[in-house]
């Protein structure tokens, strides 16, 4: 931008310094124009002198008279001065003057040896210089001064026409170059005005353009970031301030959604919850009016009770899971740790778990000293809900398998039942809060759909992961993952890649 | 004169047990375990009284009342629904239930409004 700034400048200025040359040029010539009128109207001058010489000296000497001297003796007289004039108007040319030199000499001698000898012989004997006069001496002498003088004039004549012809000249070159120049100097105005409307005044038309979308919530809205010097500075603030407003919403839009989401969970946990008691509270309500309404044999009292007591127990568990949950999804699992040899605890819980069931048998098998850095009571929760689910799920009893086996820096704990399954369209829920699948609804079996959330909370929190194989009628096969305590001995990578980080979810 | 038939479903065998002692023996009570037995029997013993709870695994209660409702063939049954959610027994009426009860309900209660619905006819 600044070049086509300088360019027009430096046309501009040719411009003027070329009509300066144009105008100087012509003032020169005019100058010399008048300089060879005056050196000629000086020539002619001394010319006609010499002639009023000529005549008067003829004058006198024919009438005789000496008042008619008196036109020679002026012209005499004024001689040396004019041609001290045509001397000085002819200094400034060495040809000229070599000129106006000859003219001096020629006249000079003319006046020494003829003019000047034959006024003094006139007075000593007139017929003689009468018959001199006749001879035509003078006349001839004369002659040659005139050549003199119209070389002179031509020489001035031809100086002048030189002179003059170069400031045309100089003239024609002026008014071409001037016009040239000045047809550049437009055409870069013009240029430099476009590039300006094109460079500065659209991209900030564009940029104002886009400041209004913004402000209207357009937060996408962009300008191009190719322009010129501070158009460019302008367009990159712009779009930096336009991201930034854009991150700034969208970061807002995020935590909204994550409210909603969040307001949502706890509406549908509060409906789940408020189902989840209701249906106990139902039976317990129900089968008490029962008793105290109606007459009722002792076999059928003592089922009633027997039907309360359960969904009284079943309320009581689904309340103590609740606030497990509840404490563990506020403030995260809290681990007590200690190293814990994994097979015992294990035998302790197969232990616990035998005396609950006649119709199953459970199977452990374990790796010795798989050592785990863990929270013991936690971890017991785990083992209990999944070998509890096991034994509840297959209701025509069978074999439960319970199998520890560290392998590099895990250990891996399964629980394997010969039970009914998780149907496949059921797995995606199974680890819900409150969601339990049909089959144990239907028939009846206890619980409160929270055991499952709540380990892998457990699980999670210490580094672990959690999952099932299962098919409808084919058993179930619950495990998970523990980091081994023994850290120092690598021996493989595992599955540490695949580890999660814990907390409370 | 023969008794009245009730098809009581719910996925809750505790709670077909206490809504058939609370009908008293004066009913013929059959029992489906989730919404897709609830309408299999429907259909096949066209009941008096269809005894329905809304959160039911398979097929949703409101459906199944939808498609009771929708049965040319059991025009003259009775749908009772039972309900764990006090919010949704508009919606259940919308749904074309002639009778709405909300657990926990006392058995006298349920056993009146089964006797009404049946006898309106």
């Amino acid at each position: 931008m600044s070049l086509a700034a300088a360019a027009v400048a430096v046309a501009l200025v040719t411009l003027f310094a070329l009509l300066l040359v144009a105008i100087l040029s012509y003032r020169d010539a005019s100058t010399t124009a008048r300089h060879a009128q005056q050196a000629i109207a000086s020539a002619n001058q001394l010319e006609t002198l010499a002639l009023d010489l000529e005549t008067g000296l003829r004058g006198f000497i024919i009438t005789n008279n000496e008042s008619s001297l008196k036109p020679w003796n002026d012209a005499h007289a004024a001689y040396p001065g004019q041609m001290r004039e045509l001397l000085r108007l002819a200094s400034d040319n060495p040809r000229q003057e070599q000129r106006a030199l000859k003219i001096k000499r020629s006249i000079d001698a003319y006046l020494r040896d003829f003019s000047v000898p034959l006024v003094a012989f006139m007075h000593r004997n007139p017929a003689l210089a009468r018959q001199v006069v006749r001879g035509g001496t003078g006349l001839h002498r004369l002659d040659a001064v005139r050549v003199r003088f119209d070389q002179f004039i031509t020489g001035e004549r031809k100086l002048a026409d030189v002179r003059n012809s170069r400031a045309r000249r100089t003239g024609r070159i002026a008014i071409v170059l001037g016009g040239v120049s000045l047809a550049l100097a437009v055409l870069l105005i013009v240029l430099l005005t476009a590039y300006l409307a094109r460079r500065v005044a659209r991209p900030i038309r564009l940029a104002a353009d886009a400041a209004g979308r913004l402000a209207d919530g357009d937060l996408s809205s962009r300008v191009d970031e190719r322009g010129v010097a501070e158009v460019g500075a302008l367009q990159r603030a712009f779009n930096s301030m336009a991201a930034s407003l854009e991150r700034g919403r969208r970061a807002l839009e995020e935590q909204n959604r994550k409210l909603r989401e969040s307001e949502r969970v706890k509406s549908e946990l509060v409906s789940s919850v408020s189902h989840e008691l209701r249906t106990p509270l139902a039976s317990i309500l129900g089968f008490s009016d029962l008793m105290l309404q109606r007459d009722l044999d002792p076999a059928d009292r003592r089922r009633y009770l027997e039907l309360v007591r359960t969904e009284a127990d079943r309320l009581a568990a689904l309340l103590n899971d609740l606030l497990d949950l509840q404490r563990i999804e506020e403030t995260g699992v809290q681990l007590t740790r200690e190293e814990l040899d994994l097979s015992k605890l294990l035998e302790a819980q197969v232990v616990l778990y035998s005396a609950q069931s006649d119709r199953h048998s459970l199977a452990l098998e374990s790796d010795e000293g798989c050592l785990v850095r863990a929270d013991r009571d936690r971890l017991a929760q785990v083992i209990g809900n999944l070998v509890s689910n096991a034994i509840k799920y297959s209701p025509d009893g069978g074999v439960v398998h319970i199998e520890a086996r560290c392998s590099g820096s895990r250990v891996r704990v399964t629980v394997r039942d010969e039970g009914m399954g998780i149907p496949t369209a059921q797995q995606r829920q199974i680890f819900t809060k409150f969601f339990r699948g049909d089959a144990g609804r239907r028939l009846g079996i206890g619980g409160t759909g929270l055991g499952l959330a709540l380990a892998r909370d457990i699980v999670e929190a210490h580094g672990g992961r959690i999952g099932f194989e299962s098919g409808e009628g084919q058993g179930s096969t619950f495990w998970f993952d523990l980091p081994l305590a023994a850290a120092g001995e690598p021996r493989g990578v595992g599955l540490s890649d695949s580890r999660r980080s814990g907390g409370g979810s | 004169m023969t008794r009245p038939s009730v098809l009581v479903c719910d996925d809750e065998p505790n709670l077909r047990e206490l809504i058939r002692v609370s009908l008293g023996p004066g009913w013929a009570v059959h029992e489906a375990s989730d919404g897709e037995e609830a309408l299999t029997l429907a259909r096949s013993l066209e009941p008096d009284l269809v005894v329905l709870d809304l959160m039911m695994p398979r097929l949703n209660g409101l459906e199944v009342l939808s498609k009771l409702k929708a049965d040319p063939g059991l025009e003259r049954t009775r749908v009772l629904v039972v309900t764990a959610q006090p919010a949704s027994e508009a919606e259940a009426r919308e749904h074309g239930a002639d009778g709405v009860i909300v657990k926990p309900f006392a058995p006298e209660e349920l056993a009146e409004l089964a006797a009404t619905l049946v006898t309106r006819t």
